[in-house]
């Protein structure tokens, strides 16, 4: 027997199947009671669900469709006024006083960072790690166990 | 002679007030019923299909005309209906609108009666319990199965309105469906 058509039953049961696929479904479902009686209790639960999905709560379908004008009357004038070219004038000003924060705001970034105070610089000196930062840069630290296994092959350029 | 939607709809890409409201008029129960079964929430369900309608005046100029119009529609429908339930999906794990939870009776709150086994649930038990399981299913199988039995929609029409295969269409029904057939089996 061919494989079960779980999956068509929905289908065939509405009639959505090309005419082959129907007509493999008929021939399964008259061999197969499983799958027969799979189909009968799919069609009583289809009828079962269309009753059992109650109806919403009613609508006065006027105001629906006055509260649904006012929603495309606002967005309409929300999109009037965004789409309403500026004043030549505002443009100008606005391009100048961004114009103006990009070039401010380059010069303190170009500055680099805020210099060390006493204390980090100190700790800093401190740290191994800062003095063998070449090593560090070309280790996968916490991924290759068998690269920190190796430390002092690395630091000798041979990992 | 009426209007087909689809014409009607080429009249609203060119701003026919008219056509407008007549497609209005036509959808908004059905928008409505759909939107309020995936939703179970009244005024999100009438919040989301005015959306959809707005949504349908502004971009039906985009609609071409190569599949029906419902199948359109309901696409913006239940896309808007899966978004809201993804963005309101945290917020209803501590709010429970009286809407939400038609499960939550008396009679469900009882514990089992230590009774006789053969004892069988009445039909309207029956029937909310599946609801009931229906608005616990995943949102795409829920809008599968929306769609097929309160639209009566065909598994083609509905993978366009999900924008899936046919195939996987036929899955989201046979898992939903099974889950469901469980319901009632237990009962």
């Amino acid at each position: 027997m061919a494989r079960h058509p779980d999956t068509d039953l929905v289908p065939f049961l509405r009639g959505d199947l090309p005419p082959a696929e129907r007509d493999r479904v008929a021939r399964h479902l008259e061999e197969c009671p499983d799958c027969r009686q799979d189909a009968e209790q799919l069609r009583d639960l289809l009828g079962d669900l269309a009753r059992s999905m109650g109806q919403p709560p009613t609508v006065q379908w006027a105001r629906y469709r006055a509260e649904l004008r006012e929603k495309l009357e606002a967005r309409r004038g929300r999109r009037a006024w965004w789409s309403r070219p500026m004043p030549l004038a505002v443009s100008a000003s606005l391009a100048g006083v961004l114009l103006v924060v990009a070039v401010w705001g380059g010069r303190e970034m170009s500055r680099g960072t805020d210099p060390l105070s006493p204390d980090e610089a100190v700790i800093g000196h401190e740290l191994g790690l800062l003095q063998e930062f070449q090593t560090v840069e070309r280790l996968d630290l916490l991924e290759d166990l068998d690269v920190i296994g190796d430390l002092d092959g690395l630091a000798s350029g041979q990992g | 002679m009426e209007p087909s939607d689809e014409a009607l709809c080429q009249r609203v890409a060119k701003r026919d007030e008219a056509a407008f409201d007549l497609l209005v008029s036509r959808y908004q129960e059905r928008a409505y019923r759909l939107a309020w079964s995936m939703l179970r929430n009244a005024e999100d369900a009438r919040d989301v299909s005015q959306d959809a309608f707005i949504r349908l005046y502004e971009a039906a100029g985009s609609f071409g005309g190569r599949s029906k119009f419902s199948t359109w529609f309901y696409r913006i429908l239940v896309n808007l209906c899966l978004d809201h339930k993804r963005k309101h999906r945290w917020w209803k794990l501590w709010v429970r609108d009286e809407d939400d939870d038609r499960s939550d009776t008396i009679l469900d709150r009882q514990p089992a009666p230590v009774v006789d086994p053969v004892d069988k649930m009445s039909r309207e038990q029956t029937m909310k319990a599946l609801g009931a399981a229906v608005d616990r299913l995943a949102p795409r199988q829920r809008a599968a199965v929306l769609l097929r039995v309160q639209e009566d929609m065909a598994t083609y029409d509905i993978a366009r309105v999900l924008k899936c295969s046919e195939a996987t269409v036929r899955v989201h029904l046979h898992r939903a469906l099974t889950t469901l057939k469980k319901t009632v089996e237990k009962r």
